[in-house]
């Protein structure tokens, strides 16, 4: 009888154990929000007014910008990494929809002290397929398959004053660049002729895109601020993310409207150039900051 | 006793239990609805509002000269429109009861389920709005059968007269569980019809499906249709990624510069910018759905590639999308205009157009 009751004594003390062990191995977690900003100069963007001018000296007013960031993580300083994805880890932001511009993960993210917080500007390329996204608004940023497919990173729709005084639209739309071929035959253009006899395209000359597409070039990039930010157990941190949209025209390249015109979609160099001032549009800031 | 259980089926009230209808969703379409919650679809509630769309006492008269109905504008071998060759609405131009114009030319009845961003050339009916009776393809039916370009009729007239219509009570308990006709449940009725009427099997479907390949012409149209230095029509309306060839928004796409229409997006957004738009609509089977344009200015789809391959013009309301402007347009070439007409006409549905299931019942309830 004795050991009887020393044996259920120690199956209920480890049960016990256990349960306590349990219990101490779940971590604290927490939330991250992250709020988007577009700004031009410091200041919130004022749509659809000719107040701007970048460093080529265009005057340029912005109508509305569309863009995906995907792929959020925090860094920690022993390099590890954790990424926020609840579902495909992919975000539409577009300044005409104001519940998109704030970014609330459902994602739980270990308590603790994080140095930095990375994201990909656009969609990679395992993830950047067409027909991922059938329901708008996402759907509407798809990239033709003929100029690589998957999805825009991003549409910033604007106008600016040309040389001739004239507004003139402009399409900044960024997503897979073609590789056309220079070498290629006339008779395999989709088509050889660019233009009419009509008065209306005088002096327009036939343009690259209607060579062969013989590859792509993925334009995302990946950005990356080492920040401290800390998540707290059962609460949300906050940070906000702004778009310095200024910083897309003014950088490494000085981005000339008069010199790439209206669209890019097809003009990989100046998806190239806007890719590569890209990487300082961004800043992170912390809550009350 | 007997005789009291023998009497009990003749009294029984017979059991409510309208079918859920779950639309199927095609290939590469969304998969949100735009369908209330307050009138899921139901088999016997479609059926009731195909009765109802092509029953022409819906003007609430019974007069042979006084019927109209929904679908003596909106006929289905036509895109749910007129057509431009229809013997009545010359040029397509529909005209109401009292043969009063209808302010814009009509829209296609078309994939209607997956429009969440306005109804109406302007859009001005939407699910957000303030006004409870300003949101969707209900209002829209109540707005049709009063309007004085339209149907010019009076709702409670048109409830009784669908009272006293044999086999319709009926048919209105089985989709709403009750006999009494009330007009919201003929706004809901028609509504649920509409929103099945899905075009999905055109070539391009096909073509997307990877059951059919498009011929060269065709696909170099597609090349077109889908690229900005081409003819650059996909950012409005769609292709490939978005197979509704709609956004369903709202453009001032460069037809005129000066912008005097009451009814333009403007005065439902109140953005000045929005002077001048209008939506962009599907483009399936569009070769029917003329005359083009929010004001029918355009009789033939080839007048429409014209229009936007050299005809553009410049204001400041103009949307970005179209850059193309300072050179009047595009600048299609002859063969290029074929080709983009070519696809194009890859999204003509013949089935749709021809389905049983959207067209006229043979016989309306009362004459069963």
């Amino acid at each position: 009888m004795r050991s009887y009751i020393v044996i259920i004594t120690f199956v209920l003390l480890s049960l016990v154990g256990c349960n306590t062990k349990t219990e101490k191995e779940t971590p604290a977690q927490g939330q991250l929000s992250i709020a988007i900003d577009h700004t031009v100069f410091g200041n919130i963007l004022v749509t659809d007014q000719f107040v701007y001018k970048n460093e080529a000296g265009n005057n340029y007013m912005i109508s509305e910008i569309q863009w995906f960031i995907s792929d959020i993580q925090l860094h920690k300083s022993d390099g590890t990494t954790f990424l926020i994805e609840p579902e495909d880890g992919i975000y539409y932001i577009d300044t005409d929809i104001p519940f998109s511009l704030k970014i609330n993960p459902a994602t739980k993210i270990p308590e603790g002290n994080y140095t930095g917080l990375s994201f990909t500007f656009g969609i990679n390329e395992a993830k950047n397929k067409s027909l991922r996204f059938v329901n708008p608004p996402e759907s509407f940023m798809f990239w033709p398959d003929y100029l690589g497919g998957g999805y825009h990173y991003m549409k910033l729709n604007g106008k600016w004053i040309n040389p001739s005084e004239v507004a003139e639209p402009f399409n900044f739309h960024i997503g897979i660049g073609q590789i056309y071929d220079s070498t290629a035959l006339k008779a395999s253009y989709v088509d050889m002729e660019a233009c009419c006899p009509s008065s209306h395209c005088e002096g327009y000359k036939p343009p690259r895109k209607t060579m062969p597409v013989i590859g792509f070039i993925q334009n995302y990039f990946d950005v990356k601020f080492d920040q401290d930010i800390t998540i707290y157990k059962e609460k949300t941190s906050e940070v906000t993310l702004v778009m310095k949209i200024e910083k897309w025209f003014n950088g490494a390249h000085i981005y000339d409207h008069n010199k790439w015109g209206g669209s890019i979609m097809q003009q990989q160099p100046a998806m190239q150039q806007a890719c590569n001032n890209g990487r300082n549009v961004f800043e992170l800031k912390q809550q009350g900051q | 006793m007997f005789s009291v259980f023998s009497c009990q089926p003749k009294t029984e009230t017979p059991v409510y239990e309208p079918t859920l209808y779950d639309l199927p969703i095609p290939f590469g379409f969304p998969t949100q609805l735009n369908i209330p919650a307050d009138n899921p679809l139901t088999e016997e509630g479609i059926l009731l509002g195909r009765y109802l769309f092509y029953d022409g006492r819906l003007s609430g008269r019974q007069h042979s000269d006084s019927l109209m109905s929904c679908a003596t504008c909106h006929i289905q071998a036509n895109n749910f429109e007129a057509g431009i060759d229809h013997p009545v609405f010359e040029g397509g131009f529909v005209h109401g009861l009292n043969g009063q114009q209808t302010h814009h030319v009509m829209l296609p009845l078309v994939n209607l389920v997956w429009n969440h961003s306005g109804y109406g050339w302007n859009g001005f009916l939407y699910p957000e709005n303030e006004n409870p009776a300003m949101r969707n393809i209900e209002d829209f039916v109540r707005l049709a059968v009063l309007a004085e370009d339209e149907i010019n009729g009076d709702t409670s007239q048109v409830k009784t007269v669908f009272q006293g219509l044999k086999g319709y009570p009926e048919l209105f308990y089985k989709a709403f569980g009750s006999e009494v006709v009330t007009f919201k449940n003929i706004e809901r009725a028609i509504a649920q019809f509409v929103r099945t009427l899905v075009s999905a099997d055109a070539p391009f479907d096909r073509f997307l499906r990877g059951e059919q390949q498009l011929t060269s012409s065709e696909l170099n149209g597609y090349v077109l249709f889908t690229t900005e230095e081409g003819a650059d029509c996909f950012h409005c309306h769609g292709g490939g990624g978005n197979p509704l060839f709609t956004t369903h928004l709202f453009y001032n796409n460069g037809k005129d510069t000066v912008f005097t229409d009451a009814m333009d997006r403007f005065v439902v957004s109140g953005n000045a910018m929005d002077k001048g738009a209008y939506k962009a609509p599907s483009l399936r089977n569009v070769s029917l759905n003329g005359p083009f344009m929010h004001d029918g200015r355009f009789a033939t789809l080839d007048e429409v590639i014209d229009f936007y391959s050299h005809y553009v013009v410049q204001s400041n309301e103009i949307n970005p999308l179209m850059h193309h402007v300072l050179r009047g347009g595009v600048q299609l070439t002859p063969s290029q205009k074929t080709d983009l007409k070519a696809f194009i006409q890859t999204l003509h549905d013949a089935g749709f157009l021809t389905n049983p299931a959207f067209a006229r019942p043979e016989k309306l309830p009362d004459e069963e």
